[in-house]
């Protein structure tokens, strides 16, 4: 299986929706650290490096993220589709499942990855703002960018890095629902466009009041809400598991 | 049933997409040592059997065996006497070398000493010079050698190939051929799809004539090239004559000409004898691409 992974691995980075995603997720904070209009958007002054992640991650979740995760997590099936090498992996006699389950796992991986070149790209456009102490908050915990005090680059970090490993878990319920989508159409732009579509008709529902809290759409900002963090994790983690269990048993007897 | 397990075997096989039937009550075997030929025009259905024969469909009626195990409920284990190639020119990861690919296929097929085995395939299909470049760079005929190489990397006893000379020049045309019978002739069961019947009719044994869907004939090459043509001044009375002579048998009239099958020198030796006028007598090669234009005419 290990074996498989790295194979899948090696495919995921040479796809291309991968690499053009991160390289905006590398590239986009520089834009928002020197953006002329930060202060008008936001309110904000930047006070510290430490706080270019947040702007980044709180911009990216709202769609590029998502959108960057449900094609990418379509592609890795699709891509295989249109170059024919699906057919060719299952001749040989291994399972299907194993196949699939590889992808998932990868395209799983794929968030944290994605989040965590943001995040680097983040502190490097941060860098002339100073990555020390600083009197104020990253964004991403008490406080928001005001912040409840001084927080040392230790404290900063943790906070960033576990606001970005939230965003992650956030993200895992769409690329298993793309790879659900992949499985059933067999088609990158029609995995990724479905699952777009249903993310986009989910975030309609909330008109629905009792539907909201059991929405994973509920959920997409709970980096910045430690609080829902007891219902939304486990919730987010369920439909991920759904999606996933639910693409492993189409594929087994999907017709390639 | 008194005949070993069939290597491959289709069982009333059919396959609908919604209502509309595209193949029915397909049913044949291929036995080892046995190069079966599947033709049809386009649509008739040969792709569709392929995909289904090889588990990558599933059929909506019917069963296929891999020597005697049913392939879509007998796991994956089933496919492990199975190389194909169900694409022409056959798929691989083009960032990949030649030797890389078929390095991810030993694995998933389980091979052991995978090394020395890929050197033996690259060298049989003539790709050991183009092994380590990626096959993006390949032609359309090395990568369809290629192809052929991954599907008998593993010395598999049933062997399934979409249009295996698909694209491929002469040469390599006949190294494909070549290579099929001697893998027939050490006993694994060919079944492939073509459209170049007179190409594969001096080693395939049956050929499946498929036209709508349906297995329309099977065609026992069998006896190829041991049946004679004659052509003799009155063909209907030296048929009727020749019918007596022992060592002379299948004796029938074919327009002017009178087929038998048996010894020439005695029929010929024969006709002399009883004073006929024999203008020719020469081997009655069937020309199998007349006899499958000629049957699905009206389909």
């Amino acid at each position: 299986m290990l074996r498989v992974l790295i194979w899948e691995f090696g495919k995921l980075v040479r796809l291309r929706s991968v690499q053009i995603g991160l390289l905006a997720a590398l590239v986009l904070p520089v834009l928002w650290a020197f953006a002329p209009g930060l202060r008008a958007q936001y309110g904000l002054e930047l006070v510290s490096g430490w706080q270019v992640p947040a702007l980044s991650l709180l911009t990216g979740m709202d769609f590029l993220f998502p959108f960057l995760t449900a094609m990418a997590a379509a592609e890795v099936l699709g891509s295989e589709v249109s170059m024919g090498t699906l057919k060719s992996v299952l001749l040989r006699p291994s399972p299907r499942s194993r196949l699939l389950l590889a992808k998932i796992i990868v395209v799983l991986a794929y968030p944290f990855i994605l989040l965590a070149v943001s995040l680097a790209g983040s502190l490097v456009a941060g860098l002339p703002f100073g990555l020390g102490s600083f009197f104020g908050g990253t964004g991403l915990g008490a406080g928001s960018f005001a912040g409840v005090g001084q927080l040392s680059p230790a404290e900063a970090l943790l906070e960033l890095l576990r606001a970005h490993a939230l965003a992650g878990v956030v993200l895992w319920p769409l690329s298993a629902l793309a790879m659900l989508y992949a499985v059933i159409f067999l088609s990158t732009t029609s995995a990724a466009l479905a699952a777009v579509s249903t993310l986009l008709l989910m975030r309609l529902l909330i008109a629905f009041p009792a539907l909201q809290p059991f929405l994973l759409t509920s959920y997409l900002d709970l980096y910045i809400r430690p609080a829902a963090v007891g219902l939304g994790l486990p919730l987010l983690i369920i439909y991920t598991v759904g999606f996933a269990v639910l693409a492993l048993l189409i594929f087994e007897r999907k017709d390639i | 049933m008194s005949e070993a397990v069939a290597a491959l075997e289709a069982e009333r096989l059919g396959k609908k997409y919604g209502r509309r039937p595209v193949l029915e009550n397909i049913t044949f075997a291929v036995q080892p040592g046995e190069v079966y030929a599947l033709a049809g025009p386009n649509g008739s259905g040969k792709t569709t059997l392929i995909r289904l024969l090889t588990g990558l469909a599933f059929p909506t009626s019917g069963v296929v065996r891999m020597l005697g195990q049913d392939v879509y409920n007998g796991g994956y284990v089933a496919r492990r006497a199975l190389g194909a190639v169900v694409e022409a020119p056959a798929a691989f990861y083009p960032h990949l070398t030649g030797r890389q690919n078929l390095e991810m296929i030993a694995f998933l097929t389980g091979l052991s000493k995978m090394e020395t085995r890929i050197r033996e395939v690259l060298a049989r299909l003539e790709l050991l010079s183009v092994a380590d470049q990626p096959v993006r760079t390949y032609s359309l005929g090395q990568r369809q050698r290629l192809g052929l190489a991954s599907a008998i990397l593993h010395e598999p006893q049933i062997l399934i190939l979409d249009e295996p000379t698909s694209g491929l020049d002469p040469q390599g045309i006949n190294k494909v051929h070549e290579i099929l019978a001697e893998l027939a002739w050490k006993g694994v069961a060919v079944l492939l799809s073509t459209h170049h019947l007179r190409e594969v009719s001096a080693y395939v044994d049956k050929v499946g004539i498929l036209g709508g869907g349906r297995l329309l004939e099977e065609v026992k090459l069998s006896t190829k090239g041991e049946t004679y043509r004659l052509r003799v001044d009155d063909p209907a009375r030296a048929a009727a004559f020749l019918k007596t002579v022992p060592g002379v048998q299948n004796v029938s009239l074919r327009g002017v000409n009178v087929i038998f099958e048996g010894s020439p020198n005695v029929a010929l030796a024969a006709l002399v004898r009883e004073h006929y006028q024999v203008q020719f007598l020469e081997p009655d090669y069937f020309d199998l691409y007349d006899y499958y234009r000629e049957r699905i005419k009206n389909v």
